[in-house]
């Protein structure tokens, strides 16, 4: 059975992956494969190698890493391989194939000229920033942690009840 | 000395740069087609980091080549600090530059389906490749 692990970054702001789960939710309704989950390389949560595990553990035989970078830059090129062959060495009855990153794709215009005609005014600049505190995770490393757009801080213990 | 009357649309990309310029070629290739596509009067890219030119710079270049509107758009794959905080300071300072200049920013590439579409191709030409 075919898992298909979308690979990033991973960020300090919470909420930061809201994108990345949304390709994920649309891939997962389009049947690419059976199992469509995310696996970052650092800050976020699930690590690259815990999604794997539970890829595995749902039944998973064979893994498409699909690198959500747009340049196959460092990360790709270095930091993926080499976590790719940590789970392979976990993991050494499962496949893994990995894909290219997004590099140059004609429709990366499309998006832009598309995002350019529902472009908005000042006030519409910082919505990312506010809606990053619904996210909320007890993280001190956080940008918003402990400021107003970050309602939730000092009450970490909640923030864990709201993951 | 003769004043621009025509009203001109800029679409400023606004990219995360790379210590490796070499990186930005896709990102240069794309803005190339939006710029073919002549729905933008000016299509100009700016630079958080390493590379020119810089968000301002380019900003500043859009506005003496007469653009009265500039349209941002961020060429990044996440809402991390950069998109969600950095980038509207530094068009928030622009505007503070160019008071009669419209200023609007557009969600950031990582939020359009086209992504999607993209992602499921590269994960199809991978299984593909390996399957044959």
């Amino acid at each position: 059975m075919d898992a298909t692990v979308l690979f990033s970054h991973g960020s300090l702001l919470c909420g930061a992956g809201e994108a990345l789960l949304a390709h994920a939710e649309r891939l997962r309704r389009r049947g690419i494969s059976p199992i469509v989950a995310v696996g970052y390389l650092n800050y976020s949560d699930p690590p690259f190698l815990q999604t794997v595990g539970e890829c595995v553990e749902r039944g998973a035989t064979r893994i498409l890493v699909t690198p959500y970078f747009l340049v196959p830059g460092y990360f790709v090129k270095v930091d993926l391989p080499k976590t790719v062959a940590e789970a392979q060495a976990k993991f050494p009855e499962v496949e893994f194939v990995v894909a290219e990153a997004i590099g140059f794709d004609e429709r990366l215009a499309d998006a832009l000229i598309e995002s350019a005609r529902e472009a908005v005014g000042p006030a519409g600049w910082r919505q990312d920033l506010r809606r990053a505190s619904q996210f909320c995770r007890p993280d001190a490393k956080c940008p918003l942690y402990g400021t107003p757009n970050c309602p939730k801080q000092p009450m970490p213990v909640e923030c864990e009840q709201n993951q | 000395m003769m004043k621009v009357l025509e009203k001109k649309t800029a679409l400023l990309v606004m990219v995360h740069g790379s210590p490796r310029p070499i990186a930005n070629a896709d990102m240069h290739r794309v803005t190339e087609v939006v710029r073919e596509r002549g729905v933008y009067d000016l299509v100009e890219a700016g630079f958080m980091e390493c590379n020119e030119p810089t968000i301002p710079d380019a900003i500043d270049s859009c506005i003496a080549q007469g653009a009265d509107e500039v349209i941002a758009v961020p060429f990044f794959l996440h809402t991390g600090t950069h998109v969600a905080d950095d980038l509207p300071t530094l068009i928030e300072e622009a505007m503070r530059r160019h008071p009669d200049v419209k200023f609007r920013m557009g969600d950031y590439l990582g939020r359009s389906e086209r992504l999607t579409d993209i992602l499921s191709d590269r994960t199809i030409a991978a299984e593909t490749g390996a399957s044959s």
